[in-house]
């Protein structure tokens, strides 16, 4: 029998969705080695109740009616794999971190505006284990089939545990950071992506979020010494993955949110 | 006596959203479109920000409109910064807009509308049924996000587009691939309208619609700078606010758009209705063929105009790349950003319709104030009246 997958979206742009269609080449293969279960954005004939071998789950959770979605799938799944950089990290969303949800509502809706349930937005291992992430925001292609390919042979998928810079360094493409003085986010960065930003001369902006010991101290000393600004690098950081710099900076790495 | 359905889920859409309809004796009585997508509020989230990482951030948006958000946020911010780009630019940003109106339309009138109307639950049981048509518009697909990706680098949230330029031009390989790749895809399209040609589409709304749309500039179907409505209103949109007039509603975490108080339907459909004439060639003919009357009364005829926008654009990115092609790209680096105070709005056409956005910027370029509205935001509305009006 196939295995059974669910493919769930929380808070986000439904990158992860688009990038499992994306994959215009193997769908159908795919779709000959799993059983898609349960996949509201693709079918109208779900079973929302099974249990599931794998759930891929992309997406923060920001509100009360996502956390409880987000435990129902854990309950049902034995495993539970986080896609994208949002469900990982927390994201784009995330990116103030909760500091004023409030505010932010009133401005963009209006003072006075309805009730909402909207929360902080958090990665999903701030409530359910999650068993394997396939960080980017994407996730690149390649990362899902991999992955897809790991978990039909009963291995579970890594991320990589170095950083942008390495694949830089292995396309032989000049240094934007060193070389050029542009404020680029590759060496704290996981990488994946093959360093596809600095390949058209633009700097990584940490899309997938801190790569594993990022050595936020080494990072900064790099900036210390050049002329860019530490805060457009580390800021840059901050846009996909405030909630892990927030909890960095309480805890054992005290130069990773201080500069931020 | 009085019956409420309620759709807690709406299935093969992008986001969450449900329907609640009350029925009466012989009318729908209530009609509640109820998105209930995690709030984000990224116009709050781009303050403070420096106006050079807004377009990153607010392609999050959307996905399967990162191209189009991207660019229209870097449309806004040169306007605000007084910048104007090349000739060359505005070309190669219009291919990319081509790329995704390839995709996104292939991907909703082929993997997500017409597995109902053939029933079926999802494009994958279609796939079963009938593995040609899937293969033709995964083929499709697969050639919008071809385009995206030599273009900005990234089929979703792309990488190259920057203030001024790109990051990159695409090489002449680039562009000859692209060529022989699009000139398949007029195949497909003349496969893919036999099929739709055998498709009937659903008449369960007969209702006026009220449309708008960008009156196109030049050459260019989805850029403008004045956005028309069918009954005669004109708009230009640095004023897009008088158009909109956005408010909060309780049942739904999208924002109301009305224009004077009435509803209006941006995208596919409405972009015909009122530039229809733009429209020719390979386009024109499936047109013709598809057997779509405009002005339509039928809501669900927007998948028709979305093929056709398809075909044109496979014929207007073949256009583009040919002539590049002959007339060879000319290496230019990005126009310089000078950094000042300023304000700026830009709106283009996406491929579900009208997209706006708008930023102030303070002296250091940093954003005061962000305003997005989004196509499927302005639609809310008519969705729910075209629903209104549906017979029970």
């Amino acid at each position: 029998m196939k295995p059974k997958i669910g493919i769930f979206g929380l808070s986000g742009c439904w990158g992860e969705q688009i990038v499992i269609l994306n994959c215009e080449d193997d769908l159908l293969t795919i779709v000959g080695a799993v059983d898609i279960v349960d996949f509201l954005g693709g079918s109208s004939r779900n079973d929302e109740e099974g249990p599931l071998a794998v759930a891929f789950v992309e997406g923060s959770v920001g509100s009360a009616r996502q956390e409880a979605s987000l435990a129902r799938v854990r309950e049902r799944s034995a495993l539970l794999v986080a896609c994208g950089t949002c469900a990982c990290f927390g994201g784009i969303s995330a990116m103030d971190a909760g500091s004023t949800r409030e505010q932010m509502a009133s401005a963009v809706y209006g003072a006075g505006h309805p009730v909402y349930d909207v929360a902080p937005h958090r990665p999903l291992a701030d409530f359910v284990k999650v068993d394997a992430a396939i960080p980017g925001c994407p996730m690149e292609k390649d990362e899902f089939l991999r992955a897809v390919t790991a978990l039909l042979n009963g291995d579970l998928p890594q991320p990589a545990a170095y950083p942008v810079c390495a694949d830089c360094k292995w396309r032989e493409q000049d240094c934007l950071l060193v070389s050029r003085g542009i404020a680029c986010a590759g060496p704290v960065t996981t990488a994946g992506c093959g360093a596809r930003c600095p390949g058209f001369n633009v700097p990584c902006i940490g899309c997938r979020g801190p790569v594993d010991e990022a050595n936020f101290g080494s990072m900064a000393e790099i900036l210390r010494t050049s002329a860019v600004p530490q805060e457009r690098v580390l800021g840059r950081l901050r846009m996909f993955a405030a909630p892990y710099l927030d909890k960095e900076s309480a805890g054992s790495n005290p130069t990773a949110g201080a500069h931020v | 006596m009085s019956r409420t359905i309620v759709v807690e889920h709406l299935a093969r859409i992008e986001g969450h959203a449900g329907i609640t309809v009350v029925l009466g004796n012989d009318r729908v009585e209530r009609v509640e479109f109820n998105v209930v997508e995690g709030i984000r509020l990224f116009e709050g989230l781009v303050c403070g920000r420096h106006c050079v990482d807004v377009p990153g951030i607010v392609s999050r948006i959307c996905a399967i409109c990162s191209h189009g958000h991207t660019i229209t946020a870097l449309s806004a911010i040169e306007r605000a910064l007084g910048m104007t780009v090349s000739a060359q630019t505005r070309t190669l940003r219009d291919l990319a807009f081509q790329g995704a109106s390839i995709e996104s339309h292939a991907l909703h009138v082929f993997c997500l509308a017409l597995p109902d109307l053939l029933g079926h639950p999802s494009v994958v049981s279609l796939a079963g049924a009938n593995p040609a048509a899937v293969g033709m518009a995964l083929r499709l697909k697969k050639l919008g996000n071809t385009i995206q990706e030599i273009v900005g680098g990234r089929a979703v949230h792309p990488v190259n587009y920057v203030l001024g330029g790109f990051g990159r031009l695409p090489s002449t390989d680039d562009l000859l691939l692209l060529k022989a790749a699009l000139e398949a895809g007029l195949n497909d399209c003349a496969a893919a309208l036999a099929l739709l040609c055998t498709v009937a589409v659903p008449a369960f709304v007969n209702e006026p619609i009220r449309c708008a749309a960008l009156v196109p500039k030049d050459e260019a179907f989805f850029f403008g700078d004045t956005v028309r409505l069918s009954d005669g209103f004109e708009v230009p949109v640095d004023q897009y606010l008088t158009l909109t007039n956005e408010q909060a509603v309780a049942h739904s975490h999208a924002k109301v758009s009305l224009h004077q108080g009435r509803s209006f339907m941006v995208g596919a459909l409405a972009r015909l209705t009122l530039h229809g004439d733009r429209i020719q060639g390979a386009a024109r003919q499936a047109w013709n063929a598809i057997g779509l009357t405009l002005p339509s009364t039928n809501i669900v005829a927007n998948n028709l105009a979305q093929f056709v926008e398809l075909v044109y654009s496979v014929e207007h990115a073949l256009e583009i790349v040919t002539t590049l092609l002959a007339r060879g790209l000319a290496h230019e680096p990005p126009v310089p950003v000078a950094i000042r105070a300023g304000e700026g709005a830009a709106a283009t056409e996406v491929p579900r319709g009208t997209l706006f956005h708008h930023y102030v910027l303070d002296a250091d370029g940093c954003v005061v104030a962000a305003d997005v509205i989004t196509p499927t935001a302005q639609n809310f509305s008519n969705v729910e009246d075209q629903l209104r009006a549906t017979r029970c």
